[in-house]
């Protein structure tokens, strides 16, 4: 499907977008924006709008060195510039009324969500990591305000929860789209429980908040420039690793599987550092590539291996 | 005449310690259901009694029961018999009469500690559609390991094609390859359909038989030596699984290491069913079901 339109060697979630969009899954939709993040989703989308026009497009020029001291600046004025054109094709004006009640609502969310992650640094952890990963897919699909009404009954109803289920290997899991619950769920059948991860659709969607500050669309711009970041955007300071292993303390982890999205360049060179860092911290890894064609039988039995390499002492 | 026809068909084999009666021992077994073969092996008080290997069918459970059967074969010992059993392999869930599966890559590291003694640290493990590498410590538990990604490219499966391809015993493969005056060039692609073609062409220029299987082994040698890159060789270095029966390739792959292989008298496809059933025992031994 994408075959005319991208490389092959792009990874398979930005194929697999641009696909469903050429297909008109997503006909519903009256506009479409991207910011800034890799070459493959930046192609996917200027694909999408060439051969699906919609009545908005925009693609947003998110900077790339994220840490220049010009970055929150330039930012801002991207921020104007969008907000100036939403304004025109809505034809409603946005006040900063509107942009502290929305900055309300999303920091709501991000702090609930932290509230649920800091749950599962107990001995039991009252959640799955699937059950987690289907949060999370939702968080970023629906309307915050009713995924906060959502998150606080599920909050309630956790505090006093402790399941009926072996935590076994406490495992961390890291890479960067990924919304494989099917995985999840094998993993943890295998005597394991992911208890925290760093996913651009995990923890790293939601980690910081937005300060809010006088001029609110610069709050915003902050909250994005000084988010935890991805590998692409992780220089010259490298500030992710020391997150990672941060991560690795305070959730208690005793592995870490690194789930690479196949042909994801940035992500497969920050693993090499990853896994020293982490294995120089005494935190083993396993390393997997997934694909949208891989059988779950393939990575079973590295995760089995994975999970008696770092247990089992019984065996012995 | 069949037999003929069936260059890949591979020795199968059953043994019995002679030394060693079972009676008022603690029988524990493990059974490797592979893609290509299935080995049994059966301990007493934790000593080797017998085993089994043979190959693979196209239903799991009646493999892994084939293969026991036969371990058990004139032995006077039945199912009832075995106190713990520990299945492994691809098929390591299918085995009817187990109580608990440990991974192959487990089992490997476990089984060949056994067979060539504490020193191993870097086990190779050459099966029928995969190929692992694996880091273990002086009790044979993994430290580390690496599978081959998605293919089975240069693996048991690949070397069987190529013997029915020229027409060549897969039991006289390894010395054939070996029997070249200068090393031919390896085929560029270890991946079976290309390098079958691949050979097919160089036969059709008139290169001989051996010459092909040398190009064959070696490219076999070559990959095998890439995963082992990736995760490094320490002393001592093993290889189990069947290709370590490949004089071929094993020897070829002897020089790109830079460091000698150790040699068994036991039989290399036994080292998972072996590791299974060493890990049966120590279940046994800690009480556990």
């Amino acid at each position: 499907m994408t075959e005319p339109h991208i490389f092959g060697m792009f990874c398979p979630f930005c194929r697999d977008c641009l696909a469903q969009g050429l297909k008109n899954r997503y006909d519903y939709l009256d506009g479409l924006m991207i910011a800034q993040s890799c070459l493959h989703i930046r192609q996917a989308y200027t694909s999408w709008i060439k051969h699906r026009p919609v009545e908005f497009d925009k693609f947003l020029c998110m900077p790339h060195k994220v840490q220049s001291p010009h970055a929150y600046e330039f930012l801002t004025e991207e921020y104007k510039v969008f907000k100036n054109e939403i304004e025109e094709w809505t034809g409603k004006k946005i006040n900063d009324k509107d942009l502290e009640n929305s900055i309300k609502i999303y920091n709501e969310n991000r702090r609930l969500m932290r509230e649920l992650y800091n749950l599962r640094k107990r001995d039991n952890p009252p959640i799955t990591g699937e059950e987690v990963m289907e949060i999370v897919i939702a968080m970023q699909m629906m309307d915050k305000a009713e995924h906060n009404k959502m998150l606080k009954e599920i909050l309630t109803k956790l505090k006093n929860h402790t399941p009926d289920r072996q935590v076994g290997s406490r495992l961390m899991i890291l890479g960067s789209e990924d919304d494989d619950t099917v995985f999840m769920n094998m993993v943890e059948n295998c005597g394991a429980t992911f208890v925290i991860d760093d996913h651009c659709t995990g923890s790293r969607y939601f980690w910081n908040e937005v300060e809010n500050g006088k001029d609110k669309l610069a709050s915003i711009a902050a909250r994005y420039i000084d988010r935890i970041p991805c590998p692409s955007k992780d220089w010259e300071e490298r500030k992710r690793i020391p997150h990672i292993l941060n991560l690795c303390k305070e959730w208690n982890v005793d592995g870490v599987i690194i789930m690479q999205q196949k042909f994801c360049d940035p992500h497969e060179l920050d693993f090499v550092a990853i896994k020293k860092a982490l294995e120089d911290a005494g935190i083993p890894t396993l390393f997997l590539e997934f694909d949208v064609t891989v059988p779950i039988g393939q990575f079973k039995i590295r995760v089995e291996a994975f999970l008696e390499m770092i247990g089992e002492e019984d065996l012995f | 005449m069949e037999q003929e026809t069936e260059f890949w068909r591979w020795t199968e084999s059953r043994w019995t310690n002679p030394n060693l009666n079972w009676k008022g021992k603690v029988i524990t077994s493990g059974v490797d259901v592979g893609s290509v073969s299935s080995q049994a092996v059966i301990l007493a008080d934790g000593e080797l009694y017998s085993y089994s290997n043979m190959r693979t069918g196209s239903d799991s459970p009646d493999s892994a029961m084939k293969a026991i059967n036969w371990a058990m074969e004139e032995t006077g010992l039945t199912l009832d018999d075995l106190t713990y059993t520990v299945g492994t392999g691809y098929g390591r869930v299918n085995v009817p009469f187990s109580q608990r599966a440990i991974t192959e890559i487990a089992c490997h590291a476990r089984g060949a500690n056994f067979i060539y003694g504490p020193t191993v640290r870097t086990v190779l493990d050459m099966g029928g559609q995969d190929c692992k590498a694996i880091h273990c410590d002086e009790r044979g538990k993994v430290t580390n390991f690496l599978m081959n990604d998605k293919c089975a490219a240069g693996t048991g499966r690949g070397m069987e094609v190529f013997a029915d391809l020229l027409g060549i015993s897969i039991n006289d493969v390894g010395d054939l390859s070996l029997q070249v005056e200068k090393e031919p060039q390896p085929v560029s692609s270890t991946c079976v359909v290309y390098a079958k073609s691949e050979a097919t062409g160089l036969l059709r220029e008139g290169w001989p038989k051996n010459k092909v299987l040398a190009a064959y082994c070696s490219a076999m040698a070559h990959r095998i030596m890439t995963l082992l890159e990736r995760i490094g060789v320490e002393k001592d270095f093993a290889i189990t699984g069947g290709i370590a029966k490949n004089k071929g390739v094993v020897i070829r792959l002897e020089k790109e290491v830079g460091m000698p292989i150790m040699k068994t008298d036991y039989d290399t496809q036994i080292a998972g069913a072996l590791g299974a059933a060493l890990f049966a025992k120590a279940l046994v031994d800690k009480g556990r079901k």
